[in-house]
């Protein structure tokens, strides 16, 4: 079952109690004697040097213990992909039969199958799960749709290698293979739809790039990559990117994201309508709760539909956008805002921060000075009145200052005043005045009515005569 | 022949309903209206519908026009649910007369959806039963409802007993929307779910439980899906019984009909009520991540969290399990599945029931809604398992019962439908025996 013939044993996949490698070398090792293979593990950690065995080197590996040598009868070469298909669905019979049909007419040349041996041939779609290092592979799949490509420690040049081989290929499956994009596809991966690369640490924003053009491409999932940052400079603050024009779907969950000028950045794509931003420092940390941080996510971005794989309502949308502007309300007016729309000039800190501001005041108007006072817990002293009292008849009384909670009857300031004055309640006369209507002085005549009735308010000065 | 007519009842059933024929549609290739994708179009593509289209009379009738309509009736107490359904997308797969609606609504009341209101609308769907029901070979009756609701809890008890005495010797298996221990919809749930329990308990012949919470702690853990509506719940439960009756629908190496559920899952009339596990539940964003092999999701369905129900079957024992497997499976790899399975510590069967293991495969494989957060895996499998756990879900809620019944608190809204004081107590009693009888099930002889 092994095929152990040296030439083409180098670049092919192979497992040893359930770690994989790729084989880097095959001979001999001296000072002990018989065929050796040297692999590089997967897993880095798992090996013991870097292919150098006393000093010759003979083999290189990314890691200074990412190899081995191993004697050929402990590896297990994996089988021949139509014997692994024949062995599983030997004792299958019925609808099985016309899956074997398909692999025929496919014309696979024959492929290793290492771990993953599982296959399904449907009639328009095929998954299927081969190796790396087999840039020998030119066959042709012109049905081809779905490819899983996951954990085979393939590379981005060999995908783009095979890739005119898949003229119509939609979904493209890379999870965890240590990748890194280091080209652009060009003429190839044009039709794909659904492109998941999740877990390849190695990837950062710069080589997205690389992928921003591909037309159709909808859904693009970054889960457990790392990234924390990213950036479209074609277009500046409030404009939309020509980058991914197509993508709809976009799944950055397990990642490093922990600025909110990341999520600015994605409202510049065209058409993105659900986004998945789960477990990232961001959306983790205490900063006003997940409720808020849905909020602004939601607020941020504005043709997102579903977020977290829950639909955004037009309630929830209006609501979350009212909040967003009434929270940093203070922070715009700091920084240059103004209701006249002459006079706002927020600077260009503020503008980069939060983009969509300006759409917002100018969808649901400015936000008004009332809105942005923070409201007051609801203390006693809170509703008192700091009132001025002046005594405009008797010249030598200085103005006193009093705090009165405005569910004060008149009666009972009269009461208060004459116990201080030593003047007969019924002498007094009240009035006021107030500062926001200079020159204007109103009565206190019912002594049944509260100060709250005659709107008396903080900072207003009570006139007492007798 | 062996057809199967799927009876919704009340909202929960009829928002489970749609989800579920809306399933059903995408695994026949049925389009929203009816119309089968044609055939002659791409060989290649649907070569295998053609296959399949057989085997999908259990549940579509087909009409003249070719149009296929589905075995289902959707009833309701009031007209607002209804109203969605032909509203919604799939509106021109439903006739309107397999739509029956009332005027009035049971208001949560058992009383109301079985005395009052119920009984009023019952001779209807007696009516409409009859005509649906002159196919060649009816196997029996799914009935989806709640046990909380008005017209879950009432009306479907005053329809069983009228199914149970004109078709005596169908099948009638339930799907019930469990009240879940920690999140409520209504105050007098435990009232209804006990006194439907006593008198569904002898027309029914197998009651699968679903439960809210245990569903939303699935959608949030393992599908990533922040906040659960009931729609992502409802797909779910759309899977669950997707893998129930694919034996029914599809052609199979393995194939489980109804009857054979309950010669396998029920060992007493009473004892039966199994739970519902579902595997691999994946969420669309991970999909391939993992590639969940039999023995995977087999060992999944043992686990706690991927239940439907809200129970912890290790402290119970299992009476008898049903795997249903479905797509791309070997029976070899079920073997050595099981095996493995029945050599754990945890899970422990009963002495009077050793081998214990009734298994269906089926290799259509699980599709998915477009747009849902499943993702389409290979293979996947549903189990169905008696266990003498689900005993603490029936305490759970008779506590909660004693606890309202004690002070005859919101007694008088049943009182004042006609019913009487005595049937409260008499149902009380028989859950209780119920109870009784699980716990016996446990001990060893």
């Amino acid at each position: 079952m092994n095929d152990t013939s040296t030439l083409d044993v180098i670049g092919r996949r192979v497992e040893v109690n359930g770690e994989h490698a790729t084989v880097r070398f095959s001979g001999v090792v001296p000072p002990v004697a018989g065929l050796w293979l040297g692999v590089e593990w997967d897993n880095p950690a798992r090996g013991k040097h870097d292919g150098s065995h006393e000093g010759t080197v003979y083999f290189k590996c990314r890691h200074p213990t990412g190899g081995s040598f191993i004697r050929p009868n402990k590896v297990n070469f994996g089988v021949d992909f139509l014997t692994a298909v024949k062995n599983r669905y030997m004792l299958e019979d019925g609808p099985e039969e016309d899956g074997k049909d398909q692999i025929v007419i496919i014309g696979n040349k024959p492929v290793e199958t290492i771990g993953f041996d599982s296959v399904i041939k449907q009639q328009s779609e095929n998954k299927l799960n081969f190796p790396s290092g087999s840039p020998s592979l030119t066959g042709k799949f012109p049905a081809l749709k779905v490819l899983v490509l996951n954990r085979t420690g393939i590379t981005w040049a060999e995908v783009l290698q095979c890739a005119p081989g898949w003229p119509v290929l939609e979904e493209l499956y890379l999870e965890s293979n240590n990748l890194s994009i280091s080209e652009r596809p060009v003429g190839v991966l044009q039709t794909v739809k659904l492109l998941d690369l999740s877990s390849n640490p190695l990837i950062d924003e710069n080589q997205l790039f690389r992928i921003a053009y591909l037309p159709r491409l909808e859904q693009l999932i970054l889960s457990d990559v790392g990234i924390s940052s990213i950036h479209f400079p074609d277009a500046g603050t409030g404009c939309k990117t020509s980058m991914f024009p197509s993508l709809q779907y976009l799944v950055v969950n397990d990642n490093q994201i922990s600025q909110w000028s990341f999520i600015n950045e994605l409202d510049k794509l065209q058409s993105l309508h659900a986004l998945s931003c789960l477990r990232n420092p961001l959306t983790e940390g205490d900063s006003g709760g997940a409720q808020t941080t849905r909020q602004f996510i939601i607020a941020k971005i504005s043709q997102l539909k579903t977020l977290n794989k829950c639909e955004i309502l037009s309630e929830e949308r209006r609501g979350a956008e009212l909040d967003y502007r009434k929270a940093f309300g203070n922070e715009w007016k700091k920084a240059g805002g103004h209701q006249d729309p002459d006079k706002n000039r927020p600077n260009e800190e503020f503008l980069a921060a939060h983009p969509r501001y300006h759409s917002l005041c100018l969808k649901y108007g400015a936000p008004e000075d009332g809105e942005l006072q923070t409201q007051q817990p609801f203390l006693l002293k809170n509703q008192l009145l700091t009132l001025q009292i002046k005594y405009p008849n008797q010249v030598d009384q200085k103005v006193t200052e009093k705090q009165l909670p405005d569910s004060m009857t008149v009666q009972k300031v009269k009461g208060l005043l004459s116990r201080l004055l030593k003047v007969p309640v019924s002498e007094l006369l009240l009035s006021y005045e107030s500062p926001k209507m200079p020159g204007r002085e109103i009565e206190l005549e019912n002594d049944q009515q509260s100060l709250q009735f005659y709107s008396v308010e903080n900072g207003d000065c009570l006139l007492v005569r007798w | 022949m062996r057809e199967c007519l799927s009876i919704h009842v009340g909202q929960a059933g009829i928002q489970i309903g749609d989800a579920c024929w809306e399933l059903y549609c995408l695994e026949h290739g049925i389009q929203p209206d009816g119309v089968v994708l044609n055939s002659k179009k791409d060989q290649l593509e649907n070569a295998e519908m053609e296959h399949t289209n057989a085997s999908f009379s259990t549940f579509f009738s087909e009409t003249r026009a070719g149009k296929h309509v589905p075995r289902a009736l959707f009833v309701d107490l009031e007209p607002s649910v209804i109203d969605g359904i032909q509203a919604g997308q799939q509106r021109l797969l439903f006739p309107p007369e397999r739509l029956v609606s009332g005027k009035e609504d049971a208001a949560n009341n058992y009383a109301r959806g079985r005395y009052s209101v119920g009984a009023g609308v019952i001779d209807l769907v007696l009516e409409k039963i009859k005509l649906v029901e002159h196919c060649g070979g009816l196997q029996g009756f799914l009935i989806f409802r709640s046990l909380g609701g008005g017209t879950g809890s009432g009306f479907t008890s005053l329809l069983m007993e009228q199914l149970s005495a004109e078709y005596s010797r169908k099948t009638n298996l339930e799907f019930s929307v469990y009240p879940a221990p920690r999140i409520s919809t209504a105050v007098v749930e435990p009232y209804n779910s006990v006194l439907t329990t006593h008198s569904t308990m002898e027309h029914s012949n197998c009651t699968f439980m679903v439960d809210n919470e245990a569903l939303y702690d699935i959608c949030h853990h393992k599908l990533g899906v922040e906040r659960p509506s009931y729609a992502n719940i409802n797909r779910l439960i759309g899977q669950a019984l997707s893998s129930i009756t694919a034996s029914l629908r599809f052609e199979g190496p393995l194939n489980v009909d109804l009857i054979e559920f309950q010669t396998n899952l029920v060992p007493y009339p009473r004892i039966h009520f199994p739970t519902t596990t579902f595997a691999p539940i994946i969420s669309a964003a991970s999909a391939y991540h993992e590639e969940p092999s039999v023995s995977d999701i087999t060992a999944a369905c043992f686990d706690c969290s991927s239940q439907l129900v809200r129970c912890d079957p290790r402290l119970g024992k299992y009476m008898a399990c049903c795997l249903l497997y479905r797509g791309d499976v070997v029976p070899k790899d079920v073997n050595a599945a099981i095996a493995a399975m029945k050599s754990r510590s945890s899970v422990q069967f009963v002495d009077w029931s050793p081998t214990g293991f009734k298994v269906g495969i089926n290799s259509q494989p699980p599709t998915v809604t477009p747009g849902g957060d499943l993702a389409k895996a290979q293979r996947a499998v549903c189990m169905l398992s008696n266990t003498t756990a689900v005993v603490e879900a029936w305490a759970r809620l008779d506590h909660k019962f004693d606890l309202m019944y004690a002070k005859r608190a919101f007694l008088h809204w049943y009182i004042r439908e006609g019913m009487e004081e005595g049937e409260f107590l008499e149902a009380r009693e028989d859950l209780a025996a119920l109870e009784k009888d699980y716990e016996e099930m446990g001990q060893s002889t």
